[in-house]
């Protein structure tokens, strides 16, 4: 998640290129036609995937013993007599992953907005942001602990630090990639600086903010969990560091298993925004 | 230069104007050397081939560009305080809609932007909707209309404002003959109740010459006026003016003006 951030800068389709989408639609309706294939053979290839885990046969090819990869029927189990337990952890951490990401993506869009009104200031910040992306939850745990204490605070801070960046990025490109005969058009209203934001390039931006808070909802449930690695007495990254510490294999993998359903599920709730606050887009176009 | 019209109170005038865009995009001159003057209430149009420079041309009057050389005045003042002054109506080669706004909000921007009532501003979008003949699809997305109707949009935004000086940049080439005639003439009938200054680019002849109290014609490589026609069918024009002799004569003229080049 420190990773390159060139990376993290999704690039977005021309608002003006209606043409390549209409074929492409044409394309994925005659995919369609096979929904035995879209629904059937991906199911397949999982419960085969269970099922060779189960056999051990991972086990066997890669050396393995099962105190090492627990069996899926031995993590279904522990994940069920611990359900209660592994549902409040996941909503402390995903409350933490939530405000975090929402801290830092509110920060962030800030970052881009003064980088695009006033880009002599502006543009450094953006570079300083991008470089407090570089620090790693290792190092930020730590000091946040002290700032904010071991309560939910400090993951909170985490993850606004880490979520800032390719929001700022992102929402500062959207912000300055407008078609200038769309700034023309403003450009003969005589049109103000503010109104010009106001009405296009706030909007424009909108498709970047969401692939932003798309990256950032799978950071933000990485820095929540790496965040409760170090001084944290609830979550899911507790009792993951915690159980793989004492060697409760199968709870450890409860806790990925409950984390990753956690992380999908605030994916999804953010792309279903996307669908309602960007319908007119040509990425989000039925 | 034709005394009659321009000799009346002068709306746009151009001295000497050239353009010569940065050298690393073009190494033409797009403008060389272009003076004109365009009465206040006169209809003109600038016509030819592609490439001649007539959206330069727009662009300059409209303070969307300046020129590298030469002086332009719009009502005595810099073209800069007329754009401020919001005495500009401008149609676009394309039709330079917002995606996200509705058919009808991308017509109330202009009157938004201005500070009219929303009651009223709605209420004017519908008006215009319905004189381009697109009042089913108010409530549409732009990209959900064809290309000749997202032109027909633009028109009705860049009369919103009942502009002083209307630029339009090819504004019905998009369209088919028949969509093409009729709004000709209804242009001409807002022109003819609003009185403002029209400065029309195409490359149609007929089209110019149905239109125009004046033709510019602009030449290539480098763009610069080359000819200018009067015309003088009378006003108000009708649809039997296209069969009329004058009407074929003027074209035949014009077609030869740019022979000579
Ligand atoms: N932004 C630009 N940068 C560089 N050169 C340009 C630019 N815009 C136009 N030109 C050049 O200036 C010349 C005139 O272009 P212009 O767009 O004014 O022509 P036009 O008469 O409007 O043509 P058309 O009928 O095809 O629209 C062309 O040679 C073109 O290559
Ligand atoms: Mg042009």
């Amino acid at each position: 998640m420190d990773g390159p951030l060139a990376a993290q800068v999704a690039t977005q389709e021309d608002p003006v290129t209606h043409q390549t989408i209409t074929a492409s639609q044409k394309a994925k309706r005659k995919a369609g036609d096979g929904k035995a294939s879209r629904i059937w053979l991906p199911l397949a290839g999982g419960v085969l995937f269970f099922v060779l885990w189960e056999l051990q046969i991972f086990h066997r090819i890669f050396d393995l013993k099962t105190y090492q990869l627990p069996l899926p029927s031995a993590i279904g189990t522990t994940l069920v007599k611990n359900f209660d337990l592994l549902v409040n952890y996941a909503g402390y951490t995903l409350t933490e992953a939530v405000l975090g990401m929402l801290i830092g993506s509110a920060l962030g869009f800030a970052v881009a907005l003064i980088a695009a009104i006033w880009p002599r200031w502006g543009s450094g910040g953006v570079m300083i942001v991008a470089s407090l992306n570089a620090v790693p939850i290792v190092a930020l745990a730590p000091i946040m602990n002290l700032w904010f204490g071991a309560d939910i605070g400090s993951r909170i801070a985490i993850v606004a630090f880490t979520t800032m960046a390719a929001m700022a990025i992102n929402a500062h490109k959207g912000m300055k990639m407008i078609d200038p005969l769309a700034l023309d058009l403003m450009h003969s209203y005589a049109a103000t600086k503010f109104e010009v934001f106001r009405y296009v390039r706030i909007t424009s931006s909108l498709p970047f903010v969401f692939t932003a808070l798309k990256i950032n909802t799978t950071a933000s449930m990485i820095g929540a969990i790496v965040g409760e690695f170090f001084f944290a007495s609830r979550g899911l990254g507790y009792l993951l560091s915690n159980s793989i510490k004492v060697a409760k294999m199968p709870l450890g993998w409860s806790c990925i298993v409950i984390a990753a359903a956690a992380g999908v599920l605030f994916y999804l709730v953010v792309e279903r925004l996307e669908k309602v606050f960007i319908k007119w887009h040509p990425s989000q176009r039925a | 230069m034709t005394e009659s019209t321009a000799a009346l109170v002068p709306e746009i005038e151009l001295e000497q104007i050239s353009m010569q865009y940065p050298a690393a995009f073009s190494d033409v001159l797009a403008l060389q050397d272009v003076s004109l003057s365009i009465a206040k209430g006169e209809f003109v149009s600038l016509l030819g081939p592609s490439g001649c420079g007539k959206t330069t041309l727009l662009r300059i009057m409209a303070d969307l560009i300046q020129p590298t050389g030469g002086r332009i005045e719009v009502a005595g003042k810099s073209a800069k305080e007329a754009r401020l002054a919001q005495r500009y109506g401008i149609v676009f080669q394309n039709p330079v809609l917002y995606d996200w706004r509705k058919v009808k909000q991308n017509i109330t921007l202009p009157l938004e932007l201005k500070g009219v009532k929303k009651s009223e501003r709605e209420a004017r979008a519908m008006e215009l909707l319905e004189l381009v003949g697109l009042q089913k699809f108010a409530d549409q997305y732009p990209w959900q209309l064809s290309g000749g109707m997202q032109q027909r949009v633009a028109i009705a935004r860049a009369l919103a404002m009942e502009p002083e000086i209307l630029l339009m940049d090819e504004p019905f080439s998009a369209l088919d003959e028949f969509s093409r005639e009729r709004l000709n003439e209804e242009l001409l009938s807002i022109w003819s109740k609003v009185g403002n200054t029209i400065v029309f680019v195409t490359h149609n002849i007929s089209e110019a010459v149905f239109l125009s109290d004046r033709v510019f014609v602009l030449s290539p490589h480098p763009g610069r006026l080359s000819a200018v026609a009067e015309i003088s069918l009378p006003r108000p024009r009708t649809k039997e003016m296209r069969n009329s002799e004058a009407f074929f004569r003027l074209i035949a003229q014009i077609r030869d003006s740019f022979e000579g080049v």
